[in-house]
């Protein structure tokens, strides 16, 4: 008879360790080979681990809610010689890692591949490169597996990721901010106990905490020069936009700083309210609704987080990119509009015969390009690099379109060249198209201005966000009738009822000077107060 | 309701016992659904009965007389004989017992068969006529229906399947003495491979083909392979015409009588005429208007990718719901038909579905060409092995062909395979799982095969699309 130790596999993707949920074996009790002997719980999700052995159970080395760091003997076998299991001694079996579909969805999800390598290519024809098994996944957890980042070879999308996905933890994305190598704890000072995962715990634990949480209220950043932690816990700092460096922290490894992911909430918490440190805890009830999901953000029980993943991460990029490049500022102004609303029920019967619905959108635009040819600077990209301002020669507009996957801006090209009915066409295929997700990556892009309709939805000023690189923005409220001051027939001013139509133009100040913004809104205005002069057009 | 007729009561009721009728009826009681099959003739549908099996059995046996007969070049003599009775009748053993298997299977996991032919009398409503006077009807109500009745084949006016020498593709399946002269109407993929079938069996074949070339669908280079081989075995080719009439010869036998765009006629001497000119929907007589359910132009019934007609609890699969026209495709329509049923979140959600062709040599095909690949604006990474490069190839004396692997360049994405040689049919498998599995060249090249084998070419061109082949030069 000899004694095997069993060390707590690694599963791959980056798993640095799991807790130990429970034994489902004891000392003494007689395993057989592939028989699970226990349950661990990575923050990819709960696995059996199998018995490697035919033979006994000698010592179990780990407690039922420890935490495990890989390569850590957990458990001893007394082997039978003549077993078959001896043949085995040397391996060391790798759990399957995927849970089964009614399994408690691990809070997040993440893991990130441990190459590093980052590659989120736009497929044409909207194809989305995933395995059987994993589109059915997609299917059974409500998630659209196109939205889905892929985080294998050439981004192709694995059942983890669709699972990080369905669970608002977002892919097992090796991309990110870090392009270095992540570094991995190694599995060592490991000895104390009630330590808690990196990125996942089961409910009740996570008061236990505080011991490597900041002090409520004052957050110092602690400055160091290098932290260990999981990948997993790395990418939820990216995603607080914590530096992993100033989240204080009592652990090590390797000699080294080690941060948890529950660590990294409660600083993050701590910055946003220093007076209210909202205790980092985890709801790890599964979600009613399987696109619903918890993460391992230290969100409050009861609250709804939903995954920041795809189209809406996209916009909020592009946003945060423009809101904080271009310095905004924003010019509003009135148009009375009777002659347009007059021309364009004229033109209505003639479009209806053409089989063309004609909105007010082709008249703005029409009205946009007299503008912008008469200022072309609201018509032009600054490349800050080559210290240049390029004035376009194209008038391609973008419209901004809401769908429910989030803000498409597809783009008219050569509006210049075309007439209001044509452009009536194209803005209605556009629009509805985006709403279907049917566009080409193309078709939304080379716009020179671009236009928000908010005015479709209810409003009259809005503060747009311009479509970076393009330097300006025009938002439309709704066109109603709203009092004006007009001279009357005895000469006197007199309110009166009148359909306006608000406007709202952002520009980059860095470009164009409010002065300029208000002389072409005066000009869009002219246009549209006189739709004649866009016959000019 | 007709006097003595009865009403039972389905959760499913599938109509036509083919590859996608009967997959679909078997999943249906896997998943507890109580399920009723109707087939009006033959378990196995047109695939066991009237084509994939019988034909692929008379292809065999052809081959193997005809590779046999043509081995002096390995040092092998022989003469062999066909007996052409005998082998339809062990064709007809396979056939029976794959259907026979067929009802086996159903009756195993507790489907209801009835035999008859049914026909809508309103949305949740058929009436099954059984075969024969007197045989009265029954009336079924269902919760969900599949609709699987298949194709046929499209007769070309003139050409009546009833004269006993116009075949249908069944009839040359069934023939027991091999025609001397055949006469074949189309050089679709049918008409091919029977016209290399009957080539080996000795008969003088003449195709007639409406377009410039066979295989219509097929790139060039795929198609010139299998019009050499056919060439070869003594197959005449008439591009740019179409069957216009047969009349009967004076010296026995018949003419079958051919017109171009132009007007020019040519008149061909045959004993057989084999009219394959492609497949019609089988819709006749299901009454679907009394369902709700419309057809398109070409009669097929139409369906979104859950498999569900405009009526949503009437699913329709395989040939009578259209494109691809393949019986793997029908069962697996048949098998997402039953799991939506079900409740299961199924979905037509294959990336492409393979294509056999099985002439000489064969051709199997899956996703996109690489015409197909830049169309859809990928940028196409393409790489080709030849069989005469291959060792395997060479030492079972069938070196012609390729294996072509189409990818998209930026990720290495396999997108689509074409291979045309021997077993290709087979070999597509490989190309097909990449695919849908989503791997890379990297994926394909790095596998290991087996040597030596015909699937090695498969890893190799994948290397040549990576600029990397070791066995061919890099292109």
């Amino acid at each position: 008879m000899t004694v095997e130790e069993f060390k707590l596999p690694d599963v791959g993707e980056g798993v640095a360790e799991g807790e130990l949920v429970s034994w489902l074996v004891a000392p003494g009790d007689r395993v057989e080979e592939d028989q699970p002997v226990a349950e661990v719980e990575t923050d990819k999700a709960l696995v059996e681990v199998p018995s490697s052995y035919d033979g006994t159970v000698e010592e179990l080395f780990v407690d039922e809610g420890d935490m495990v760091p890989v390569g850590d003997v957990i458990i001893s076998f007394r082997v039978d010689e003549d077993g078959d299991g001896g043949a085995t001694a040397e391996a060391e079996p790798e759990p399957e890692p995927e849970p089964d579909a009614g399994d408690e969805p691990a809070p997040d999800a993440s893991a990130d591949a441990a190459d590093g390598a980052t590659s989120e290519p736009d497929t044409p024809s909207g194809r989305t490169f995933a395995p059987p098994s994993a589109r059915r996944l997609a299917r059974e957890l409500g998630v659209d597996v196109a939205a889905v980042d892929g985080s294998g070879p050439g981004g192709r999308v694995t059942e983890a990721d669709v699972r990080a996905h369905a669970e608002g933890g977002g892919s097992a994305d090796p991309g990110g901010a870090d392009d270095g190598p992540e570094p991995r704890p190694a599995p060592t000072d490991t000895g104390s106990t009630g330590r808690k995962s990196a990125v996942s715990k089961r409910g009740g634990d996570g008061s236990s905490d505080g011991a490597s949480a900041p002090a409520a209220g004052a957050p110092e950043p602690a400055g160091r020069e290098t932290t260990l932690a999981t990948p997993a816990t790395r990418k939820v700092a990216r995603e607080r936009g914590v530096d992993l460096d100033d989240v204080p922290t009592d652990e090590t490894r390797d000699g080294e700083a080690f941060v948890t992911a529950d660590a990294v909430n409660a600083y993050a918490d701590a910055l946003e309210s220093p007076s209210e440190p909202e205790p980092a805890t985890v709801d790890a009830d599964p979600a009613p609704d399987a696109a619903a999901a918890t993460d391992a953000a230290g969100t409050a029980s009861g609250d709804e987080t939903v995954p920041y993943r795809g189209v809406r991460r996209t916009i909020g990029k592009q946003m945060e990119r423009s809101k904080y490049t271009a310095p905004h500022v924003t010019h509003h102004d009135t148009a009375e509009v009777d002659a347009l609303v007059e021309a364009r029920e004229q033109l209505k019967p003639t479009a209806e015969a053409e089989g063309v619905k004609l909105t007010y959108m082709p008249f703005v635009m029409k009205a946009i390009v007299a503008g912008l040819k008469e200022y072309p600077y609201l018509n032009s990209e600054l490349r800050e690099d080559d210290e240049e301002i390029v004035l376009k020669r194209d008038y391609n507009l973008g419209i901004a379109v809401a769908t429910d996957a989030g803000l498409m801006v597809p783009v008219v090209e050569d509006v210049d060249e075309k007439g209001l009915f044509e452009l009536a066409d194209e803005v209605n295929d556009l629009a509805s198209r985006a709403r279907e997700r049917k566009l080409k990556p193309a078709e939304m892009k080379g716009g020179t201005f671009s236009i928000t309709n908010f005015g479709a939805i209810g409003g009259e000023y809005a503060t747009p966000i311009i479509n970076y690189p393009e330097t300006a923005i025009l938002g439309l409220g709704a066109i109603e009738e709203r009092p004006v001051v007009r001279e009357g027939a005895d000469g006197t001013s007199e309110v009166v009822p009148a359909p306006t139509l608000p406007l709202s133009l952002s520009i980059d100040h860095r470009v164009v000077d409010g002065a300029v913004a208000a002389e072409f809104a005066n000009t869009v205005m002219e246009h549209l107060e006189t739709p004649l002069l866009l016959l000019n057009e | 309701m007709v006097v003595g007729d009865v009403t039972t009561g389905t959760e499913v009721l599938v109509i036509g016992a083919g590859p996608g009728g009967y997959v679909a009826a078997i999943r249906a009681a896997q998943e507890g659904l109580d399920t009723t099959l109707v087939e009006k003739d033959a378990y196995g549908g047109a695939c066991l009965n009237r084509g994939c099996i019988p034909s692929k059995a008379l292809i065999t046996g052809s081959g193997l007389a005809h590779e046999a007969g043509n081995a002096e070049f390995m040092g092998v003599h022989a003469d062999p004989a066909v007996d052409m009775g005998k082998m339809i009748e062990w064709k007809d053993g396979v056939v029976d017992r794959l259907t026979g298997g067929v009802e086996k299977l159903c009756k195993a996991n507790g489907v209801n068969l009835v035999e008859g032919v049914a026909s809508f009398v309103g949305e949740n409503t058929v009436r099954v006529a059984h075969g024969g006077d007197g045989q009265g009807s029954e009336t079924l109500e269902f919760e969900h229906a599949v609709i699987a009745t298949g194709s046929r084949p499209i007769q070309v006016p003139g050409f009546d399947f009833a004269e006993d020498h116009v075949w249908s593709s069944a009839d040359a399946l069934d023939a027991d003495t091999v025609p001397d002269r055949l006469g074949v109407v189309g050089g679709g993929y049918i008409g091919m491979e029977l016209a290399t079938t009957y080539a080996k069996l000795g008969a003088e074949v003449t195709v007639v083909e409406m377009l410039d070339d066979i295989l219509d669908p097929y790139e060039d280079d795929v198609k010139r392979v299998v019009r050499k081989r056919a060439e070869e075995l003594g197959v005449e080719f008439n591009f740019g015409e179409g069957a216009s009439e047969w009349t009967e010869a004076p010296d026995g036998g018949y003419l079958l009588r051919t017109e171009t765009e132009d007007g020019e006629e040519s008149t061909y001497g045959v004993d057989k005429i084999l009219v394959a000119v492609g497949r019609q929907p089988v819709t006749d007589g299901l009454d679907l208007e009394n369902a709700g359910i419309e057809t398109d132009d070409r009669g097929f019934v139409e369906t979104d990718d859950r498999t569900r007609t405009a009526v949503e609890h009437v699913h329709a699969v395989g040939d009578v719901a259209g494109d691809p026209m393949l019986a793997h495709a029908a069962s697996n329509e048949g098998i997402v038909a039953a799991e939506v049923i079900a409740g299961e979140p199924a979905a037509l959600d294959r990336q492409a579905v393979p294509a056999a062709v099985f002439t000489d040599p064969e051709i199997g095909t899956v996703g996109m060409t690489e015409a197909e690949a830049a169309e859809a604006g990928f940028e196409p990474a393409v790489g080709e092995m030849p069989f005469n490069a291959s060792g395997r190839a060479m030492t079972t004396g069938h070196t012609e062909g390729f294996v072509r692997i189409v990818a998209d360049e930026e990720t290495g994405f396999v997108l689509g395979g074409q291979i045309v040689g021997p077993e290709a049919s087979e070999l597509i498998a490989e190309v097909a799982l990449a695919v849908e599995m989503g791997a890379t060249l990297e994926d394909v090249a790095a596998t290991v095969h087996t040597h030596p084998t015909l699937a090695e070419a498969v890893m190799e061109a994948a290397e040549n699309a990576r600029g990397q082949a070791i066995h061919t030069l890099n292109r």
